[in-house]
């Protein structure tokens, strides 16, 4: 691990190994408890919570990267940001994962966000806008606790860290302020769709672990950017 | 611009063949090239300036799908399309561009100048950093809650902070061990506050500064110098009780405790009271109060609604004399005084001034007032004395009845008098112990040869009230003659003052012990 001094990418990666080794919160449920329904419902509403923080931390964040960042219909290239888990996804495949699936990519999804988010390197941000983002970063950990829970209640194991990652910066020229603008628009972005879909992929388990009296329809609709 | 893409090896055995496109650990960060996507590149790049200054910049197109040249290209600043007159093309593949006299930049995380293809499309961009360097901060000022942190607040100059971002630092080192140290706990007390919570000596000045630095340049504020023991306050005294005195319409007994750091660390202190109708914003002050728990205020208004704060000033730390700093207030206690029953004594001559703050004793206050009013009484060579009751009884032995020599009355200014009431002779057989019982301040005006003396009691407004001085140096006074038939007015102290300042022409005497004559 490069881990140079003051070098953000090491340091980053040493928060994310430090996340991939968080150990999985137990799941809400005790032993004859009434099953993964609580902890599913949980998830939910947890993620229609961050969606909502979501909302005001991007406003603001957005103001202060500056026009045209804040701009409604701004649409830059995405660039560094083919890194991020994407949320997109075909409607037939999306429908027709299997729950440990699921569970999988919104877990591995919300690690490597969480990890990017907390590597916001955002020092001269006001005082003000750091506390809400790390706010914010709890609360995402917060989710992830849950869905570990939900994922033990299951009995599916969480994904592993991988082995043999490293940090690599590639060559070139250092990224600059403007790319890693454009970065954290991406970043933004890509956690709004991710916790939209989540709310989905929530609903969609809770319905299958509890058989619903009345049948319900569920819309859905693949986004793409 | 080619970029490294990490090769499968990144991917778990254990990760399901992915429907998604490949996660990849988020560390990796650098930009990757998409397929021509990213294809320009501005120069400079993210350039720091000052404000009225110029810059020149280029955006350069390479690489090269379908014909991308320099043709069409169009640079915004902050959303905005620039001027085509600030553009011209340099050569097939190179816009330039040139401002002048850039104005400070609108965010702080840096003004976005995008190099746009003819389509709208971004293909490049580079922060644009415009500002000034930072001016001294000012004002530090510290204070110590127990001795053993320290907060301190300053504010930060005026430039330089609103364009680009500044970072203040606050350093402190012994005055004589050289070792700077840097604060690290920032925003505590508002946003240019630092809290230093431990390792702190006593005993040797503190040299304590602030750096403000930013992309521009740095400022270093004076230093200042202090002890850590100079500056020690404490939290505001707990349990602040106010409550009624009896049937007592215009006072109120206020209660509270001394703050628990002071008998860890053997202070004394000192306080100060603060009270206000409810409806009002003026404060009035007592200052008097030393290191009693507890405090009578008097001179209120009936039937209202008053708060009272205290606070607190720790002094003689380890036997210095000096003062501390001031706590804050404590939260405002709420009390009412007793409606009025009756109406006022003396048939309505007794009506309380106005709302001045009243302080200083009034002790003082009355004697200037005697002392205008033997100037302005219609008998000349009046002298006043003023006895308390303790120095009324020493006196009783010395003073003889002689004194008062009897010969008539003296009529009073009619600036000070309510009433039209002559003067009339005190009884012989009224004693200094007799009135000095009453507990009140005795005035004793010795007339000359042939006239009477005048025995005046003045006492509070509101009857018979025992204290010290200090504790009824705001109320208004009653100035009665003895026997009362004489005539009766109730005047507050300050207001003497302003009473005299409507006849113009008088000075208030200087002394204020003795004798006036």
């Amino acid at each position: 691990m490069d881990l140079r001094a003051g070098d953000s990418w090491g340091m980053l990666a040493c928060l994310c190994a430090v996340l991939w080794h968080l150990p999985a919160v137990p799941a809400l449920n005790r032993t004859g408890d009434p099953g993964p329904g609580p902890s599913i419902q949980k998830t939910y509403d947890l993620t229609r919570y961050l969606e909502h923080q979501l909302r005001s931390l991007a406003g603001t964040y957005l103001n202060y990267l500056g026009p045209p960042f804040n701009e409604p219909d701004f649409n830059p290239p995405r660039l560094g940001a083919e890194t991020l888990p994407r949320a997109t996804v075909n409607l037939d495949v999306w429908r027709s994962l299997n729950d440990k699936l699921r569970l999988t990519q919104n877990y591995e999804a919300y690690s490597h966000l969480l990890c990017y988010l907390r590597g916001l390197d955002r020092q001269a941000a006001t005082a003000e806008l750091r506390r809400s983002l790390a706010h914010f970063c709890t609360s995402l950990q917060g989710l992830l606790g849950s869905i570990a829970g939900v994922m033990a209640a299951l009995g599916y194991p969480l994904p592993q860290p991988l082995p043999g990652a490293e940090p690599t910066r590639a060559p070139g020229p250092a990224h600059g302020d403007f790319l890693q603008k454009m970065d954290d628009f991406w970043l933004l972005k890509e956690l709004q769709t991710w916790l939209w879909r989540s709310a989905k992929d929530f609903n969609r388990l809770k319905k299958k672990t509890q058989p619903p009296p009345a049948a319900v329809t569920l819309h859905l609709e693949a986004h793409g950017f | 611009m080619p970029a490294g893409r990490p090769g499968p090896a990144a991917q778990s055995a254990r990760r399901p063949p992915p429907l998604l496109p490949l996660l990849l650990l988020c560390v990796l960060g650098a930009p990757r090239a998409g397929s021509g996507a990213h294809t320009a590149v501005i120069s400079p790049q993210d350039p720091t300036l000052l404000i009225g200054s110029s810059l020149q910049a280029t955006c350069s197109v390479h690489g090269d799908p379908s014909g991308a040249t320099a043709e069409g290209l169009y640079w915004t600043l902050n959303g905005r399309r620039l001027a085509p007159e600030l553009s011209r093309v340099l050569n097939a593949s190179t816009l330039a561009l040139a401002l002048a006299n850039l104005n400070g930049s609108r965010q702080q995380s840096g003004d976005n100048l995008v190099c746009h293809a003819r389509d709208g499309s971004i293909l490049a961009g580079s922060c644009l950093y415009v500002g000034l360097p930072p001016e001294k901060p000012f004002n530090i000022s510290c204070w110590s809650k127990n001795m053993k942190d320290l907060t301190c607040r300053w504010t930060p100059g005026a430039h330089g902070e609103t364009f680009l971002h500044t970072n203040y630092s606050l350093k402190y080192k012994l005055r004589w061990y050289g070792q700077d140290n840097t604060c690290e706990e920032y925003h505590t007390v508002g946003p240019h506050s630092c809290h230093i919570p431990k390792d702190l000596a006593l005993f040797t000045p503190y040299e304590i500064w602030v750096e403000a630095t930013n992309r521009l340049g740095s400022a270093r504020s004076d230093v200042l110098t202090l002890d850590i023991l100079d500056v020690v306050t404490t939290d505001p005294p707990p349990d602040v009780h106010v409550s009624r005195v009896g049937g007592l319409e215009d006072q109120l007994s206020v209660r509270w405790v001394s703050p628990p750091a002071l008998k860890d660390f053997l202070f004394q202190a000192k306080y100060q009271i603060r009270y206000r109708v409810e409806d009002s914003v003026d404060w009035k002050v007592v200052d008097d109060v030393s290191n009693q728990t507890s405090c009578r205020l008097a001179g209120l208004k009936p039937g209202t609604v008053y708060f009272v704060q205290v606070r607190c000033n720790p002094f003689g730390i380890y036997g210095s004399k000096k003062a501390g700093i001031w706590s804050e207030w404590s939260h405002p206690t709420a009390a009412s005084t007793p409606r009025s029953e009756r109406p006022g004594p003396g048939g309505g001559a007794c009506e309380p001034r106005g709302g001045e703050p009243s302080s200083g004793p009034v002790r003082r206050e009355l004697k200037q007032f005697l002392g205008w009013l033997k100037k302005h009484a219609y008998c000349s060579n009046l002298s006043f004395r003023l006895y308390d009751q303790w120095r009324a009884w020493m006196q009783k032995s010395h003073k003889t009845r002689n004194q008062h020599r009897t010969r008539g009355s003296c009529p009073r200014a009619d600036g000070a008098r309510r009433e039209g009431h002559p003067l009339q002779h005190p009884q012989d057989t009224e004693t200094v112990e007799q009135l000095q019982t009453k507990g009140s301040l005795l005035w004793e005006v010795q007339q000359t040869p042939g006239q009477s003396a005048t025995w005046w009691s003045v006492t509070p407004a509101s009857g018979q009230s025992r204290g010290r001085l200090g504790d009824i140096s705001h109320i208004p006074w009653c100035v009665t003659g003895e026997p009362p038939s004489l005539g009766r007015f109730c005047i507050k102290p300050k207001v003497l003052k302003n009473l005299a300042d409507r006849f113009h022409g008088f000075n208030y005497p200087t002394r204020v012990d003795g004798n006036y004559k």
